[in-house]
């Protein structure tokens, strides 16, 4: 028997870390085009971040036993740093590059940050402890919830509304979202483009690392392309929700958490280890027949 | 106060510009004219920091602004309305006016710069709050030109305003150009296609076609037209009327 | 010099003869001297270098990149596994193989033929759907024909073995083999490149709204590259389990991908030459690094570089071609020949005669 309520929850706790990996997908868009192919390896970064550089197959904590604030303090350190410096270091200088070449690079710094964590980690997925008594399961009604689901949905709650005030409400946020229309015309009228980009890359960095402990607190594993299928759906997210969109970001990833975990939940047996080709197949249909997405922005001509 | 010399831009392999020489001296109003294609918008988006030049140099103040960032000269007091009038169409328009003054060092005169630019444009105080994405084509030629002024340049830059606009609209954006002009003391460098317009207008003029200089000269010595139109088009008018007779 | 139709067809040939010429000489070089090391290091970059080309056929003519071609590689690389495998063991482990595919097995050419066909055949259906799309757009469904045709094959068990491996597959592919389908491929990819569909295919990447009002459609010249590309990408394909003898899932997806692309970008994307100096310069280059990794004796220590450089190095390089040389090292250009005159003239054939208009 399926309990709908419990599937329910699901998807919204499925859904919210989407939506945070979406969110940090649609902002590098939206202001520079790209598509980062890096960012899912910005969320492996994060989650290796917390052990002590070995192959062994049991890890060591190191970040990772720390107070849990100083943790996500010391984890968005590090995934920021990494996405600046990806910045500096090659989409600087390829600024004007059609997005196809921007894409390429993305793809290119993703291999690199693959195979550095190779090099230092080794190849053997790890198993990790971190903050594993989040997994208790609370008993709301007749539902059985895992805490880390709630503590997912608050997360993401409080980040979408800090990103909100910071991109209404303060200086740098309204700059953001003029660059994010017209980059060349905010630049005209004194916008520093690097500074607009720079906080794009950190505030898209602080959302990997938080999605990066709420998955890692999930799984309790550590490979090296464990951020992969994530920025795969967060990718699909953005399209599904209008690229470019925050709001279609955010939208985007609900929707596709919820397509996922309800078809994971009506699909019959045989069909279901083939759940994510549907979820895929959904993001083809979204690009021939609603290419702008299901939260159309004017901003969008022929973006995508 | 602007000197440009022996300007150079290509897009890929296409010549946009191929040696221009321009000068704009304080308090002036200058005009651009020429035909579609000739090069006018390259010229002010390379003044702006917007296009980089393969050659030439770019003297604002005795300061060479070749190789700038664009948000720099901005700082330097250059302010460029580009054509198609590009408001920031999701921002309110409030949000639009305000944009060029965050990155401003002293933003404390920002407030009664708005007020007093919205006596001159009073349409804009009745749309505030809204996405200025909805307002009229007149409405947001206004806009961006107040956007413009809120960074206190001293050289503002107009690409084509009167493109797509009713002659009346027109008619005010450049009486308003003119009456600030007069009030702040501002520089004003102004494309055209129209040549009517100009001729009211400005006080002197450079024909631009083919990424050239074709002529330029005080608009009181050019006021019956046939030499700008001459350069303009490469013809006058009297060849005209004899090519349509040869054919005929 | 007298434009005939002959002395047309010479100029434009002569450097396509010359790009064989030189591919040939090294294989042979590295076959005939070489070890047997590296007899399987020239045999798997000549693999490399059919797919490579077929990569260029799409990528290079329409201006679009795919992500997806590698998908093709893993279908066409499958039907060749199931032809070629021992039936006794496909009964075994492939329960859900069709009968005449389970109980028989196929001579090489079948499996080549049949993988590439297939493949040619999926991409005739999924790019009559995706290729109106926009560029962007399209590379992004590409991403997702990946995604997908690694997903139902690392799931159908009883046809893919799911994650675990094909094997048994007969290694009957060998440096000549391969030479030969690479030269048929640069043939195949150079042809295409001058043919009608070629030439009307990049009028639509140069400038679309003018080839639209030409008459030319850009689906249907799309499409043509597509699964000409997929062809030739499914040869490799097949090949290469027939040289490695085994068919695993995770080898046809985005590490192969990534260095794939690596190879055409950083040789030029849109020029067969491209393809053809990527793949050559890519493959000295990891050569280069694995030997170093693997330890260079220097007086009494040995120095090695740590496992992982050569990825590392790659897509440092990757990055920079991007940042210095976006078109490559070939500059997207073919090879020019000196002394015949403007290649680009040699290359063009007569334009179609009907509809499209001559634009000079």
């Amino acid at each position: 028997m399926i309990n709908f309520a419990q599937t329910f929850i699901d998807a919204l706790s499925l859904g919210s870390l989407y939506a945070l990996a979406a969110l940090g997908i649609g902002l590098l868009f939206g202001i520079l085009r790209l598509i980062n192919f890096a960012y899912g390896d910005l969320i492996t970064l994060g989650a290796y971040a917390l052990i002590i550089p070995s192959t062994e197959a049991v890890a060591t904590l190191f970040i990772g036993g720390w107070p849990w604030f100083m943790v996500i303090i010391a984890v968005a350190v590090i995934v920021v740093a990494a996405a600046l410096l990806s910045d500096l270091l090659v989409f600087r200088h390829i600024r004007r590059a059609d997005p196809a070449t921007l894409m390429i690079a993305s793809f290119a710094v993703s291999f690199v940050i693959q195979n550095v964590i190779l090099m230092f980690y080794g190849s053997r997925p790890k198993s990790v402890d971190l903050w594993s008594n989040l997994n208790y399961q609370i008993a709301v009604g007749g539902l059985r919830i895992p805490l880390l689901q709630i503590v997912t949905i608050l997360a993401t709650l409080v980040l979408m509304g800090g990103l909100t005030l910071l991109l209404k409400r303060t200086a740098l946020g309204i700059q953001m979202r003029a660059a994010a229309e017209d980059f060349r015309m905010a630049r005209y009228l004194g916008v520093r483009g690097n500074l607009v980009i720079g906080l794009a890359f950190a505030i898209s960095g602080v959302l990997a690392a938080v999605a990066s402990l709420l998955l890692l607190s999930q799984t309790g594993t550590l490979s090296q392309t464990m951020g992969v299928p994530l920025m795969l759906f967060a990718f699909i997210a953005t399209v599904v929700g209008g690229m470019g969109s925050l709001i279609g970001a955010a939208t985007g990833g609900f929707a596709v958490a919820f397509a996922s975990v309800f078809l994971q939940a009506y699909l019959p047996d045989d069909l279901r280890p083939f759940r994510d080709s549907f979820v895929f197949g959904i993001v083809i249909l979204m690009l021939l027949f609603r290419p702008a997405g299901l939260v159309p922005t004017k901003a969008l001509v022929e973006r995508v | 106060m602007l000197e440009v010399e022996d300007l150079a831009v290509s897009y890929g392999g296409t010549i946009a510009l191929a040696g221009v020489a321009i000068s704009v001296k304080e308090r002036e109003a200058v005009c651009v004219v020429g035909p579609n294609g000739a090069g006018k918008s390259t010229l002010l988006a390379a003044i702006a920091g917007g296009v980089p030049p393969k050659r030439g140099r770019i003297r604002f103040d005795g300061k060479d602004l070749v190789g700038m960032r664009a948000e720099n000269i901005a700082r330097l007091g250059i302010s460029l309305v580009p054509e198609g009038r590009h408001v920031f169409g999701t921002l309110t328009v409030e949000e639009n006016l305000f944009i060029g003054t965050y990155a401003m060092s002293d933003r404390r005169h920002a407030q009664s710069d708005a007020e007093q630019l919205l006596g001159y444009f009073p349409r804009l105080k009745e749309r505030w709050r809204q996405p200025a994405g909805r307002l009229s084509g007149g409405e947001q030629q206004m806009l961006v030109i107040a956007r413009a002024l809120m960074t206190r340049p001293r050289l503002v830059m107009v690409d084509e305003p009167s493109l797509g606009l009713a002659p009346k609209i027109v008619d005010t954006v450049y009486e308003t150009l003119l009456a600030l002009r007069a009030e702040r003391g501002l520089t004003l460098l102004v494309n055209e296609q129209s040549s009517d317009r100009m001729l009211k207008f400005s006080e002197r003029i450079y024909v631009l076609r083919n990424g050239r200089i074709l002529l330029h000269g005080n608009t009181a010595d050019l006021q019956d037209g046939e030499a700008i139109t001459r350069a303009y088009f490469g013809f006058d008018e009297h060849d005209i009327s004899a090519t349509s007779e040869a054919a005929a | 010099m007298t434009d005939t139709a002959q002395s047309r067809f010479l100029r434009a040939a002569l450097p396509v003869l010359a790009l064989l010429l030189g591919v040939t000489v090294i294989t042979a070089l590295v076959a005939l001297l070489g070890n047997d090391e590296m007899a399987l290091t020239v045999t798997e970059a000549l693999v490399r270098l059919i797919v490579v080309v077929g990569l260029s056929v799409f990528i290079g003519n329409s201006g679009v990149v795919s992500f997806g071609h590698i998908g093709f590689m893993c279908i066409a690389a499958y039907a060749a596994a199931w032809a070629t495998c021992n039936p006794m063991w496909k009964q075994l482990m492939l329960t859900g193989l069709p009968v005449f595919l389970q109980q028989a097995q196929y001579p090489f050419w079948v499996a080549v033929a049949g993988g590439a066909v297939l493949a040619a055949v999926v991409a005739l259906l999924f790019g009559a759907v995706i290729l109106r799309l926009s560029g962007i757009a399209a590379s992004i469904a590409t991403f997702a024909f990946l995604a997908i045709v690694n997903n139902v094959y690392s799931n159908w068990d009883s046809v893919t073995a799911g994650v675990s491996s094909i094997i048994g597959i007969p290694t009957v592919v060998g440096p000549w083999t391969g030479l030969a389908f690479a030269l048929g491929a640069i043939v195949l990819a150079f042809w295409f490149k001058n043919s009608r569909f070629g030439l009307m295919l990049r009028s639509t990447r140069d400038d679309p709204v003018a080839a639209r009002a030409s008459g030319v459609s850009i689906v249907r010249v799309r499409l043509a590259a597509f699964v000409l590309s997929a062809f030739i990408v499914g040869i490799g394909g097949a090949l290469y389990v027939q040289f490695l003898g085994v068919a695993t899932v995770d080898m046809f997806y985005l590490q192969l991908t990534f260095i794939t692309l690596a190879m055409l970008i950083i040789g030029g994307m849109g020029s067969v030459t491209g393809a053809i100096v990527g793949v050559f310069a890519v493959t000295v280059f990891v050569e280069f690094f694995r030997f170093l990794e693997a330890g260079v004796p220097m007086g009494e220590s040995v120095l090695a570089l740590p496992e992982g450089s050569q990825e590392i190095a790659l897509g440092i390089g990757m990055a920079l071609i991007l940042i210095f040389r976006p078109k490559g090292l070939t500059g997207s250009r073919e090879l020019r020949l000196p002394g015949l005159g403007s290649s680009r003239r040699a290359m063009a054939p007569a334009l179609p005669t009907t509809g499209a208009t001559a634009r000079s």
